[in-house]
């Protein structure tokens, strides 16, 4: 359970304080509503950038590391396909460093061409390097793409080119930049022992006067539903054959997202879940299995992927894929796995509640999701899927037509 | 609420280093076979988690891998349950277990929801108090562990630290010794139960359990400990005096870079002058921006990363510089080394950057102490090394009060070339 004020500034700038009286260390989370999803089908790989340029110093602090080093603090951001995320730890009484630097980048930030071609260059080496250059690491460009043909989720993070991101010119940033970073665009979080009082005090200090700017949502096309089954298969320097298969699931705040939640569970949630059980143990037909959810906000994948063992024809494999979804589709699932999966979500619930890092984080996220209560409340919704919940949605979900099939060849197994 | 007059955007708003960090004292318990139980209540987090703390790191061990290996199959297989029974069962309640071995110890530990408590220290006394290390999982476990070990040595950088290891301890002492893989060929079930007979002993163990905890935690783990067969802490030998070499050199033809490690053995962590070299080596490498890394990588490009740190061990402790450059950078990357280190001997540390550097060395305890499972894991830290918790704001009190002149005094006595050991791995004979 955790506790939390919640304050709007007159600019739009939303502010959650969580008061931890253990920690001597407070979290500062600013969370920006853009990420991937908001970017043109021309210009993909642009938040991400733009994450980058965001330590590039501003005008009046040009070298964005040493302030927080001198406050005895650690920085760092992420950016997904949803959001762009940037977090601070310090000691509590340094915490106001930490608003000063957030609220200077939000507007003064300095963005030359030298600076922006330099982390170009990062970022195409980063597209590179874990893209292109790893086992397996352009999956995501080509499942991604072949799942969804108008939603943005159709390109990962990084983008769909590094030709993109190559063509990025300061107009495109500073347009970005004026659109998306705004007050009325942003989540700001503290989490430590800090007065909830005293945190909107010093979000009014050093936010207030920002402009707000007006955020329209971006209209973001919905993607059709899928009408007929799609299919991949490459050839590359990888050592075993992997097939991966995804659906169509509800958004975050659907019912769906628990449901399948649970199933990627039952099927996958360490070694006593029924794809490693079965097709791994038993039958020896992969070497390794994993499923999971995408759990973006939009409309989601629901996915199913594993490594073949040496020998192993992937017809074989596939098939035993859709047998198992076929079983979750037609055997309830026993109240043993029931539990199990419920234990593990409420002990990963308060496992994530320990530090003042996470908490900041999840506070930022909920919000943007525009159900901050539901950090409290999603224990709830597991307990409430059960069997015919898993079979109703494992029945409507486990469709050939609407799969997405991408197989990955060895070099010398085709 | 509202604020009217701006704020000052031109200046960093007041920071202060805290000036105490408390850590908050364990409370102990004095458990059947003389067992200490330390606890640090964090109550409403609804979760508990339990360290068994024993004397068995590889150090310890007369027969190579023996140690790992015991620590690695506790969990394989008990007189009444199965390897897979015991994952799943774990795994049904959402609890977490994990092993960490060093040289000098071995840590057990579980991680669960407070309601589960009972039913995982039942499986917490299969694994700690009855394992049987089954043939299979033994051999499964030793062929995958030479793979690993096999791939590892591939690599220059995994070379270099063993290097350093035997350059600076010798390859016979305990804390310098590494062996061929093949050894885990002859590594047998009998090897590894003698191992965890006379190590996972009351007499060789302490506990720590934060989190949720009342009494009847208290009750159970006790139960668990009156269990554990007492054993015998005896003496040890005392280990031979380390014996360095002045440098060594591993040829490594088709590397792209040179690993490269320079260092000596110093000392364990309660001797007076450890937090002083600890303060030293961050200046020299101990975060983005220092010394090494302004030098190597931002001068020079000569590498990515390049570090320093005072490592603690029971019985001892060394200083050493680490990087991996591009081959043909070797022996200037080596020189440079030691231009840094001579530096810190000749000039004072300016305010600014000691400063600096104060604030990032208290800034990384606080982060490490962020949650009360962070606080446990400094509490093992400090029984091991014989402190109780005040430890922590007497190495907080001393950073902040750390002089230029006292840096400019360690690095002049422990950082002098000819006591320093040189070892590179890499394609370029030097």
């Amino acid at each position: 359970m955790i506790d939390y004020s919640e304050y709007r500034l007159a600019n739009g700038l939303t502010v959650i304080a969580n008061r931890d009286r253990l920690s001597q260390l407070a979290a500062v989370n600013l969370l920006y509503r853009v990420g991937a999803r908001n970017e043109e089908p021309v210009r993909t790989g642009f938040a991400h950038l733009f994450e980058h340029l965001m330590f590039r110093g501003t005008e009046r602090v040009p070298d964005f590391d040493m302030p927080v080093q001198i406050a005895c603090g650690e920085n760092n951001a992420f950016t997904n396909n949803d959001y762009t995320d940037y977090y601070m730890t310090m000691p509590k009484a340094n915490i106001e460093t930490a608003f000063w630097l957030e609220s200077d980048r939000m507007t003064g930030l300095d963005i030359t061409l030298s600076k922006l071609e330099a982390e170009k260059s990062v970022v195409i080496e980063e597209y590179n390097q874990r893209y292109l250059n790893q086992p397996y690491g352009d999956q995501w460009l080509l499942l991604r793409d072949m799942a969804y043909k108008v939603h943005p989720y159709r390109w990962p993070t990084i983008g769909l080119t590094p030709d993109h991101i190559r063509n990025a010119s300061m107009a495109d940033v500073q347009a970005f930049y004026k659109r998306y970073y705004r007050p009325s665009n942003a989540v700001l979080a503290v989490s430590g022992d800090i007065e909830p009082e005293r945190v909107f005090e010093l979000a009014e200090k050093w936010f207030g006067e920002l402009d707000g700017g007006n955020v329209a949502a971006d209209e973001i096309p919905s993607e059709p539903v899928q009408t007929e089954a799609r299919r991949c298969e490459v050839t590359r320097d990888v050592p075993a054959t992997q097939i991966t298969i995804a659906f169509h699931m509800g958004g975050r705040l659907s019912a769906d997202y628990y449901t399948c939640d649970v199933m990627t569970d039952m099927l996958a949630g360490g070694t006593s879940a029924r794809l490693y059980r079965r097709l791994v143990k038993e039958r020896r037909l992969f070497c390794s299995v994993n499923s999971y959810i995408t759990g973006d906000m939009d409309p989601g994948l629901f996915v199913l992927t594993g490594q073949l063992m040496p020998g192993v024809d992937v017809h074989t494999g596939e098939e035993a894929f859709w047998n198992e979804m076929m079983l979750l589709c037609n055997e309830p699932a026993t109240d043993e796995e029931l539990q199990k999966v419920r234990n593990k979500f409420e002990a990963n619930m308060l496992y994530g509640e320990l530090n003042v890092m996470n908490k900041a984080l999840n506070l930022s996220y909920y919000s943007m999701l525009g159900n901050l209560a539901l950090i409290n409340g999603e224990l709830k919704m597991y307990r409430q899927v059960d069997a015919a919940r898993v079979s109703e949605t494992a029945c409507r979900l486990f469709r050939r037509d609407e799969s997405s099939t991408l197989v990955i060849y060895g070099k010398d197994e085709k | 609420m509202k604020n009217s007059i701006s704020p000052d955007r031109n200046v960093q708003p007041a920071v202060s280093i805290p000036d105490r960090v408390e850590l908050p004292l364990a409370e102990v318990h004095n458990m059947a076979g003389g067992v200490k139980l330390y606890c640090l209540p964090a109550p409403g987090y609804g979760v508990v988690r339990v360290s068994f703390v024993f004397r068995a790191g590889s150090s310890w061990q007369d027969v190579p891998f023996c140690a790992s290996a015991t620590a690695n199959n506790l969990a394989e297989g008990s007189s009444t349950m199965t390897s897979q029974q015991i994952a799943e069962t774990l795994d049904y309640y959402g609890s977490y277990f994990d092993v960490s071995i060093d040289r000098d110890w071995s840590v057990v530990t579980f991680v669960c929801l407070s309601k589960f408590f009972g039913q995982t220290m039942g499986l917490a006394r299969e694994i700690v108090l009855d394992p049987i290390f089954p043939e299979e999982e033994l051999r499964t476990y030793c062929d995958k562990s030479k793979q690993t070990l096999t791939i590892n040595r591939m690599k220059v950088d995994f070379n270099a630290r063993e290097l350093f290891s035997r350059s600076i301890y010798g390859a016979a002492h305990p804390y310098g010794v590494s062996s061929p893989a093949e050894r885990y060929d002859d590594l047998t079930r009998e090897d590894v139960r003698r191992f965890y007979a006379s190590h996972y002993t009351a007499a060789n163990c302490f506990v720590v359990m934060s989190g949720d905890i009342d009494e009847s935690h208290i009750r159970t783990v006790g139960e668990l400990l009156a269990a554990m067969p007492t054993g015998d802490a005896g003496e040890r030998p005392a280990f031979p005096e380390p014996c360095s070499i002045s440098s060594a050199e591993m040829p490594f033809p088709d590397a792209v870079q040179s690993a490269i490690r320079v260092g000596r053995v110093m000392f364990p962590r309660s001797h007076p002058d450890f937090i002083g070299m600890q303060v030293v080596a961050s200046v020299l490498g101990g975060y983005f921006g220092s010394r090494l890394v302004r030098n190597l990588r931002e001068e020079r490009g000569y590498t990515y990363g390049a570090y320093s740190a005072m490592v603690n061990l029971d019985r001892s402790g060394y200083f050493a510089a680490a990087t991996e450059v591009g081959a043909r950078f070797t022996e200037d990357a080596v020189a440079q080394i030691l231009v840094e280190t001579e530096r810190l001997r000749n000039e004072p540390v300016p305010e600014e950057e000691l400063s600096l550097v104060r604030n990032i060395m208290v800034g990384e305890v606080l982060r490490i102490l962020d949650g009360p499972f962070g606080v446990a894991d400094v509490t093992i830290e400090n029984i091991q090394n014989g402190f109780d918790n005040t430890y922590i704001s007497s190495f907080v009190e001393e950073v902040r009060r750390i002089t230029p002149e006292r840096i400019l005094e360690l690095a002049d006595r422990y950082l002098a070339p000819d006591a320093l050991t040189t070892v590179v791995v890499g394609p370029q004979q030097m």
